[in-house]
């Protein structure tokens, strides 16, 4: 059966590239996730050199599991008890993939992803004063996201942005390396084509294939790029800047200021001027004239970047490993050809459809949410030996925003408008947005590969034991507790209101009993409910997506 | 690399262990050559076991702005460039300070002062960074701070975070960074009050019985792929409860000092961090960092030098004497520094500009030898005459000190392994 199975399949890989070149209308997502699953199948599952077993594949998740993991995955957020239980009474065989394009058609979809991606950049800063740019950098990018522009064009913006930081958030890359031409440039591959590239700053890099001077040749893309404060007495920001002009070297050039060419550093003799460096794409060899406009530069590299497969490659793998909990190569920005990709073909299957339907995110999400893949139960990523790559989804830690998001609505608290100045007042230490307060306790990097994201004493100090949190689950002042006490006589009611609006779910029937027994036990039942919404606050259930 | 909770403990020990076993044959041999030659940091690279037993532990005295050198502890009352500022005589003969310090002048005898500090990094962002980490930030590294090292170095500090930084955030001071967020630091925004979400909002036996229930509701998840998730999160909260429920949270008050004590610190914000860093080493806590900021004296420099003077040479001078006369100046390394120095020259604003090349740091404790001076500038103060000490000297020394092997390596997320100190050299006048 299997290798018949799998000569089928090998054959719809081969056949796609065929029918794109014929056909560049791309697939319709539930089409490509149905060959993208039997491909995994045959790759991983099916005696492949990966080895498992069809029995190894975790089932399908639950509706309500479903639902709560779309929900987050996609807006950043819990669905509300009415959502969970309109979808699990819902008998429609679509229904799962309507609730995703629905929620791919709100507009949470796009600030979730721009938040995502705005730590993504903003983690890497070199430079505090970076997260100025914070807030422009998030609506700007949530706009374009939630209006569905191509992943290639938002790219190019990015790579040829100028402009005043809080105006124009796409000049988040250059700021958040304060314009430094050998940083942008590190970033731009990490965050755009999944490469660790800075090793070769210094020599060749010790396991793959780039030669220092291919660093230096791609860096030559940026040396007209800076950032400098504006001049103003009302206004604090910076400007990503970029020059054409004859320039004096500066007297102290510490590498943030434009500059006509990038040197290379002469690594015997850092006081000498270096050498002059072309520009040149490091993956296709294509080449620009020293003396070129910096314009001209950032547009090339733009466009031979976003041309490029490993553009795609990037980006899919990212998206995939956020939504399934496991990449084909990880961690999800050291990736290349140097690298062993788990399942090459069922990447390159989803790489392909995603050039193939424009650079649409959208699509991408969609697609990647129709799979069997996504839809599975979780299982931990540490089993062990035997464990076969990606047969079941993966527990996942909320964001610190998927999590401040959860934890308003479970709550039913509103959030604070920002006011002016708190961006800088949070990188001070000084206060700043509930939100952003929240994000400092806990954020990550979230490009780190998850498992090793550990959670800290503050972070669980906050949920237990937060003066905020403690108002917001008081049952003797109006609100969520008191509403739903008052409204609610039956414990088993109540406690199956509280685990849909908390976790999303029904209560198991020990978690019922267990709950109701307490309720019971203390007496005080204000109290007891109370204590009951703080655990389910404080569970790993409610700070992961399952 | 699973960097999960539960892990950590065993981990961090099994590392500590590891590590001990392979330094023990390594060393062995150095150690009959080096035998009597060091006093109390005999053995570099000791495990976290080791490290701890030794009650070593490390305050970091942070001038947040660059604090002026010829204002501090290298004046020039003899050129144009040292400007109004007097020098006085200390305990030892023939050393003499800025008139802005004069309880830390009584103190000499148990400092070490480098006068021959020297970097290139004259951008406030950039050399804090420098300064806090020993190297220059990088957005493919995310080093983990001094006081981060140093935590992970010594591990737990029993219910206490052993890492605590006073005074609020500094940016660009820096946290756990590859070794996480569990080595991040604790931040106080004051000495006055106590840590964020510490104080306990239910009574005792009201929190038990929630914990209980928490317990007791975390089995689907568990159950669903959530096991390791839920074991993790069930120690963390129980690390969490039993911090802000310890006899040790009273560190966190120093109304629990006597009035003399406090007294003796003086009054002001620094002094009551200085006092509550010593609470907290003497609960186990092995890095405290207090911070004074203002020290970015563009303007008006002697008049704002003087009173930022006036509000850390006592607490200071006071911390140092209290530790020695409580026994724990020799196991605990006291660090004065900022980020970078100020420049020669006087501005036309009466301030002096951001100086890197040549700039001074006081150490006191963990066995450094105090009552010495080590390198000097010329006369003018523009350049190092004499003995040079860089960063990466700087922070190898520092490690030195505490016990710590400066060329253990942490792990970066690609594999890559990160010095504590890359290059740089041990100042050995300092423990002569």
């Amino acid at each position: 059966m299997r290798p018949l199975f799998c000569a089928v399949i090998v054959g719809a890989v081969a056949g796609v590239p065929a029918r794109l070149s014929a056909e560049p209308a791309s697939l319709a997502p539930q089409e490509l996730a149905r060959e993208l699953d039997a491909s995994l199948a045959c790759e991983l599952f099916g005696g492949g050199k990966l080895g498992g077993s069809a029995a190894a594949l975790a089932p399908r998740a639950s509706d309500a599991t479903f639902l709560r993991r779309a929900w987050l995955d996609i807006v950043g957020d819990i669905p509300t008890p009415e959502h969970v239980i309109a979808f699990t009474l819902d008998s429609s065989a679509d229904k799962r993939q309507r609730a995703v394009r629905a929620l791919l058609a709100d507009p949470q979809y796009g600030l979730n992803w721009a938040r995502y991606w705005r730590d993504v950049i903003l983690y890497r800063r070199i430079e505090e004063r970076a997260l100025i740019a914070a807030n422009a950098l998030e609506a700007d990018l949530a706009q374009r996201l939630n209006d569905n522009i191509p992943w290639n064009r938002i790219a190019r913006e990015f790579i040829t942005a100028t402009g005043d930081v809080r105006d124009n958030g796409v000049t988040a890359i250059i700021m958040a390396q304060e314009g430094r031409t050998e940083e942008t440039t590190a970033e731009t591959a990490r965050i755009f084509l999944g490469m660790q590239f800075q090793c070769a700053q210094c020599h060749d890099h010790p396991y793959d294939r780039w030669k220092r001077e291919q660093f230096h040749e791609l860096a030559a893309f940026f040396p007209r790029i800076g950032v400098r404060p504006v001049q103003s007495a009302t206004r604090r920001s910076f400007q990503v800047l970029a020059s054409d002009r004859q320039f004096r070297i500066a007297k102290s050039d510490d590498g943030n200021r434009p500059m006509p060419e990038h040197m290379m550093p002469d690594l015997d003799d850092p006081a000498a001027p270096g050498t002059e460096m072309q520009p040149k794409f490091f993956l296709t060899g294509a080449k620009l004239p020293t003396g070129s406009l910096d314009h001209e530069r950032r547009e090339a590299l733009a466009q031979w970047l976003t041309e490029n497969e490993w553009f795609a490659v990037a980006l899919v793998n990212r998206i995939w490993a956020e939504l399934v909990g496991e990449g084909f190569y990880e961690p999800v920005d050291d990736i290349g050809p140097d690298r062993q990709a788990r399942a090459p073909a069922t990447l390159k299957l989803l790489a392909d459809g995603f050039r193939a339907s424009g650079h649409d995110v959208k699509w991408i999400i969609e697609t990647i949410c129709a799979t069997e893949a996504y839809q599975r139960e979780s299982r931990p990523r540490d089993e062990g030996p035997d464990r076969v790559p990606l047969a079941a989804n993966t527990p996942q830690p909320l964001r610190a925003d998927q999590l401040y998001n959860a934890l308003l609505s479970a709550l039913d608290a509103t959030d604070e408008e920002p006011q002016r100045g708190q961006a800088r007042a949070a990188y001070v230490g000084r206060g700043g947005s509930r939100r952003m307060q929240f994000g400092a306790i806990f954020g990550y990097d979230p490009s780190e590969p998850r498992d090793a994201i550990a959670a800290s004493i503050p972070q669980a100090l906050a949920l237990m034991n937060s003066p905020t949190i403690a108002k917001a689950l008081r049952a003797d002042k109006p609100g969520m507790l008191a509403s739903l006490l008052a409204d609610i006589p039956s414990d088993d009611e109540l406690t199956a209101e509280l685990y849909l609006r908390m976790l999303s779910r029904q209560p198991t029937a020990d978690e019922l009993a267990r709950a109701c027994a307490y309720i019971a036990e203390v007496g005080d039942r204000a109290a007891a409910v109370e204590d009951l919404a703080w655990a389910l606050v404080n569970s790993a259930e409610f700070r992961y997506r399952r | 690399m699973n960097r999960r909770l539960q892990h950590h403990a065993h981990i961090s020990v099994h590392r500590g262990r590891v590590v001990a076993r392979r330094d023990f044959l390594k060393q062995s041999a150095a150690l009959g050559a080096a035998a009597g030659f060091w006093n109390l940091t005999e053995v570099i690279g000791a495990s976290a076991d080791e490290l701890r037993s030794r009650g070593m532990a490390c305050i970091l005295l942070w001038m947040q702005g660059g604090p002026s050198q010829f204002e501090t502890f290298s004046p020039k009352p003899g050129h144009a460039h040292g400007g109004e500022t007097r020098a006085i005589a200390t305990s030892v003969p023939g050393i003499e300070v800025a008139e802005n310090l004069p309880c830390l002048a009584k103190q000499m005898n148990e400092l070490a002062v480098i006068r021959s500090m020297t970097s290139k990094e004259g951008n406030h962002q950039r050399a804090t960074y420098l300064l806090h980490h020993g190297y220059l930030p990088m957005a493919s590294v995310k080093h983990p701070t001094l006081g981060a090292n140093v935590a992970d170095q010594f591990g737990a500090a029993g219910e206490l975070p052993s890492f605590v930084q006073i005074g609020g955030r500094l940016p660009n001071s820096g946290g756990g960074g590859l070794l996480g967020v569990e080595r991040d630091p604790l931040i106080l925004q004051s000495a006055s009050r106590p840590p964020q979400d510490t104080t306990p909002l239910v009574k005792a036996d009201r929190f038990a019985r929630r914990l209980e229930l928490l317990d007791a509701l975390q089995g689907d998840f568990a159950a669903a792929g959530g096991a390791q998730v839920v074991a993790d999160q069930q120690k963390l909260v129980k690390r969490a409860a039993d911090m802000i429920h310890s006899p040790q949270m009273e560190a966190f008050s120093l109304d629990r000092e006597p009035e003399k004590v406090r007294a003796a610190y003086g009054p002001g914000e620094f002094a009551a961090g200085c006092l509550m860093a010593r609470r907290l080493v003497e609960r186990g806590v092995t890095f405290v960092e207090v911070s004074s900021r203002g020290w970015d004296t563009h303007q008006n420099n002697f008049e704002l030098v003087r009173n930022l003077c006036g509000q850390i040479d006592r607490p200071a001078a006071q911390l140092i004497a209290d530790l020695k006369q409580r026994g724990m100046l020799e196991k605990t390394l006291v660090i004065w520094m900022g980020e970078f120095g100020r420049t020669p020259q006087i501005n036309p604003r009466g301030g002096r500009d951001h100086f890197p090349r040549a700039f001074s740091v006081a150490l006191a404790g963990g066995g450094v030898r105090g009552g010495q001076v080590i390198g000097a500038t010329n006369d003018a103060g523009t350049e190092v005459a004499d003995r040079p000490v860089t960063v990466a000297d700087l922070f190898r020394s520092v490690y030195h000190a505490l016990g710590i092997d400066p060329d253990h390596e942490n792990t970066s997320g690609i594999g890559r392994p990160i010095k504590l100190v890359d290059g740089g050299e041990v100042v050995q006048e300092l423990f002569g």
